[in-house]
């Protein structure tokens, strides 16, 4: 069932929780989980975030700054969460006064609300069902037993309209703006789709009773559906509309009649069931020219953002004119709320640029979905111009992402553990050929200055020449080594290595590991035992910023392999990222951006030289700056 | 092209012809106007900068910066709050100061998340900053004391802090819980962390350097008596409304 639902403001302030829910209290805190370990990292395009043992799903008001969250358990498949979301989001965003802070009466319409999405999921349960015994009787009885199932017959072919608007919201991502839109045509305007396929199948005598206001507000309902342009259904229309009627009115409302003037938005006349229909339809045809201005506008816009970025390739110098131009007619018009679509160009333009520095394409396409869904809705400001909107959104974005998540201050950590009596043990992994032990050694050497002692722990048993270059390291450094030679089992060594170094009192212990491939399954199974065995304080990956697509798979299939071949209950990750080559990309400095994306570690170090001191802090900013230049 | 020189020269005669047709006294007019506009401007400038009001709320998540917050605005939590994603800002006259009669100046308070990503907000609201809160969870303080220790010496050592000596006021929070720590306590905590820190920082040959001003007197344990802006101690509960310290802190340097 639903545990908890949700409504605050993105600076964190409660406005409404559903007090009936509210009772029980969540395991953990689901909720903040939820900001911190997804919408803050800009993952917030998925659809929804698991969080033992509750899954959520959430729904932005960008404009308003509000945030709907609902909670419920996992093993629970609730078809109707992302249905709800989207009308709460409707109706609260009417009442929403950023001076109110108290919405008890929104209880009510919270009832109502659900009530609604219950029976529309369990609608579209039970059509399920009964299509299938449709076919079967139709196929059986022939025409008649069509006849007699007509009531029902009407249920299925609304909720089965109903399905098909869910299916396409899904289809467009998780957002819920077209979750929305396909909602509004499902309320009113269900009915009306329903009526016309069953106005076929019926006598046509009955085509005289509507009027002619009638007849114009259904062609206005068609020419907005698109895909159905009808013109001979109309009779059938609205003639079929009594029968279903009824028939929705027992299952919707059923227990609260009552209700459904207070859910009308249109200020309801009640006068009769042909009226409140005839409402319902002009509400959508209200929907509609909305829709159609929009879209123009937003067609437009699109042109117009298309057009100047063509330009700016072909020859600047012009466009960059007609582009100011433009723009400045367009910032003057105020075209308010920023579309999907507006922003579709810009962030075109963006993801290209973004790959072009190296990012791999996943990565980039992922981002521009979290910046998408984080710009819609907004309000654009006077004076200023989508492109540069989501420029500065995708500024904040990278910039966020790249700052680590936790402290990344190695000597504090080892001189906490000096204080324990523990050395503190680093364990280098990466693929092969990226610079493991050079940018060992230079670990070593930056420790060093710091006056820790240090001892190296040659576990590459596989690489002929890696003791001995690992040795004349050591040498240089003047260091101590502990090495077993070759063909013995790295974890072994690291654990014996680990020994020595706690009876020396030595601070910090070096290991190097060979290098692998992340799909060979037998030495990353070698490489998971060495770091359970051990439990090192930090698992460093190695990786070389000039890798482009292959950093995602690198970092997501080593995560996965030290996650799954790991027999103890906590899993040991990748802490950190050392990257490495850093000298040699110019400005594709993207392989930071994925490899920080991908595993949610931050980068430690930067090696960026040959010599020993060539070892550095990212700079975060200027990162984001080249990757946006 | 000389097409174009030829007609832009045309309009400049035309122009200047046009000028020397108005009257003299309506040429000193508009140019006193477009003066005085400036000058005007220039003056509202320097009279909104030389007036910081701004408290800034920080803290690491969960300290109850939000909470607090609201409590100065409104005297009340409202229903509760859940992590920030972006700050909270505005202006207004403290709660506990509306029955007054007198006209009082509002406060401008910024509560700035707490979430490591989105630190770097506080930047932008240094400048202006007149005091900031340095909130601390006294409850759960032990596990997060290393990660409050750090937060704050990144505050104590930011460039505007030390230049402008902006006062800091450590404010332990959630005092009514029984099981809190006490202040006393904490700052000794607190000083003996950021004593960790100092020899650690200075780490790493620094690609950006974002902390050049070093805490405290060399050679000795660090104390936030060393600080050269003014750093004090004090306790609150956001939660019960138990918040007279901060706003005391909060008048003394934000004239009502």
């Amino acid at each position: 069932m639903l545990e908890q639902l949700l409504i605050f403001t993105r600076g964190g302030l409660i406005l409404w929780t559903c007090k009936e829910l509210g009772t029980a209290l969540l395991k953990g805190s689901p909720i903040d989980t939820l900001i911190k370990s997804c919408l803050l990292e800009d993952r917030s395009a998925d659809s929804s975030f698991d969080c033992d043992p509750y899954t959520l799903k959430w729904s932005f008001h960008n404009d308003l700054g509000l945030v709907f969250v609902a909670v419920y358990q996992r093993i629970f498949h609730l078809l109707y969460v992302d249905d709800l979301l989207a009308s709460i989001k409707r109706e609260f965003c009417q009442i929403y006064d950023p001076k109110r802070m108290n919405y008890d009466d929104f209880d009510e319409t919270f009832r109502q609300l659900r009530r609604e999405a219950e029976s529309r999921a369990e609608e579209m349960r039970k059509s399920k069902q009964l299509l299938q015994q449709q076919q079967q009787l139709s196929s059986m009885r022939g025409p008649a037993a069509i006849k007699k199932q007509q009531g029902n017959g009407g249920g299925q072919q609304r909720s089965g309209r109903s399905k098909g608007g869910k299916g396409t919201g899904k289809d467009d991502g998780p957002d819920s703006k077209p979750s929305k839109e396909n909602e509004e045509p499902n309320k009113g305007g269900g009915r009306v789709v329903v009526s016309k396929d069953n106005g076929s199948s019926s006598s046509e005598d009955v085509s005289g009773a509507f009027d002619v206001s009638k007849l114009q507000k259904m062609r206005v309902k068609g020419g907005k559906k698109g895909d159905h342009t009808n013109t001979t259904n109309k009779g059938g229309a609205s003639k079929a509309g009594e029968p279903k009627k009824t028939a929705k009115k027992n299952r919707v409302w059923g227990d609260s009649p009552k209700e459904e003037v207070k859910l009308d938005f249109t200020d309801g006349g009640g006068d009769g069931s042909m009226e409140g229909e005839g409402e319902g339809v002009i509400e959508v045809q209200g929907e509609s020219m909305m829709d159609k201005e929009e879209n123009y506008d937003s067609s437009e816009s699109e042109e117009e953002e298309e057009e100047e970025e063509g330009d700016v390739a072909a020859r600047p110098d012009a466009s960059k004119k007609k582009g100011w131009f433009s723009s400045m007619f367009q910032s003057i018009a105020g075209n308010g709320v920023i579309e999907k679509s507006d922003l579709g160009p810009a962030l075109k333009a963006l993801k290209d640029r973004l790959m072009t520095k190296n990012v791999a394409e996943e990565i980039a396409e992922k981002i521009c979905e979290s910046v998408s869904a984080s710009l819609e809705g907004k309000r654009l400001g006077s004076f200023t111009r989508i492109s540069s909107t989501v420029q500065t959104a995708m500024e904040e974005a990278l910039t966020r992402i790249l700052t680590p998540r936790r402290s990344i201050d190695i000597l504090r950590d080892v001189h906490a553990a000096r204080e324990q009596g523990k050395p503190y043990v680093i364990v280098f992994v990466g693929v092969n050929g990226v610079g493991k032990s050079t940018n060992l050694a230079k670990v070593a050497y930056w420790l060093l200055q710091h006056n820790l002692s240090v001892q190296l722990t040659a576990c590459d048993t596989f690489r002929s020449g890696a003791v001995e270059q690992l040795r004349t390291h050591a040498r240089r450094l003047q260091i101590d080594i502990f090495e077993k030679g070759y063909e013995k089992d790295p974890a072994m060594v690291a654990k014996e290595s680990i020994q020595k170094a706690h009876r020396d009192h030595t601070d910090v212990v070096l290991v190097d590991t060979a290098g692998r491939m992340q799909d060979k399954d037998d030495l990353m199974r070698e490489l998971s035992k060495l770091i359970n065995l051990n439990t090192p304080d930090l698992v460093l990956f190695v990786g070389e910023a000039l890798v482009g697509n292959d950093a995602v798979d690198q970092l997501t299939k080593f995560n996965q392999k030290l996650a799954d071949l790991s027999n103890s209950s906590n899993t040991r990750l990748i802490d950190g990222i050392l990257l490495t080559k850093f000298d040699t990309i110019d400005d594709k400095v993207g392989a930071a951006l994925s490899m920080v994306y991908i595993s949610g570690a931050p980068i430690m170090f930067v090696g960026c030289g040959q010599s020993y001191t060539d070892l550095k802090k990212l700079n975060v900013k200027s990162i984001v700056k080249t990757l946006l230049k | 092209m000389e097409n174009l020189v030829s007609q832009l020269e045309q309009w400049k005669n035309g122009v200047d012809q046009w000028i020397h047709r108005q009257p003299v006294e309506q040429l000193y007019v508009a140019a006193g106007v477009v003066f005085l506009t400036f000058v005007f401007f220039v003056l509202l400038r320097i009279l909104k900068r030389t007036k910081p009001n701004t408290i800034v709320l920080a803290g690491l998540s969960g300290s109850g910066k939000t909470t607090l917050f609201y409590q100065l605005r409104d005297g009340s939590p409202h229903q509760g709050t859940v992590t920030s994603m972006e700050p909270n800002e505005g202006s207004f006259i403290l709660h506990s100061e509306l029955e007054k009669k007198k006209k009082i100046n509002p406060v401008y308070v910024v509560d700035v998340p707490g979430h490591s990503r989105l630190r770097l907000k506080l930047d932008e609201y240094l400048p202006q900053t007149a005091g900031l809160v340095f909130v601390v969870d006294a409850l759960d303080f032990l596990p997060n004391c290393r990660a409050a220790a750090e937060y704050l010496y990144d505050i104590l050592t930011k460039t505007t802090i030390v230049k402008r000596k902006i006062p800091v006021l450590i404010l332990c929070n959630k005092t009514d819980k029984v099981t809190a720590h006490t202040k006393d306590f904490i700052r000794k905590q607190l000083e003996k962390e950021i004593d960790k820190l100092r020899t650690s920082r200075t780490a790493i040959s620094t690609a950006d350097i974002a902390n050049e001003h070093s805490l405290g007197t060399a050679g000795e344990p660090f104390v936030i008596s060393q600080c050269v802006n003014k750093v004090t101690v004090a306790e609150a509960s956001g939660l019960t409304g138990n918040i007279s310290q901060v706003e005391h802190f909060i008048r003394e340097y934000v004239r009502p």
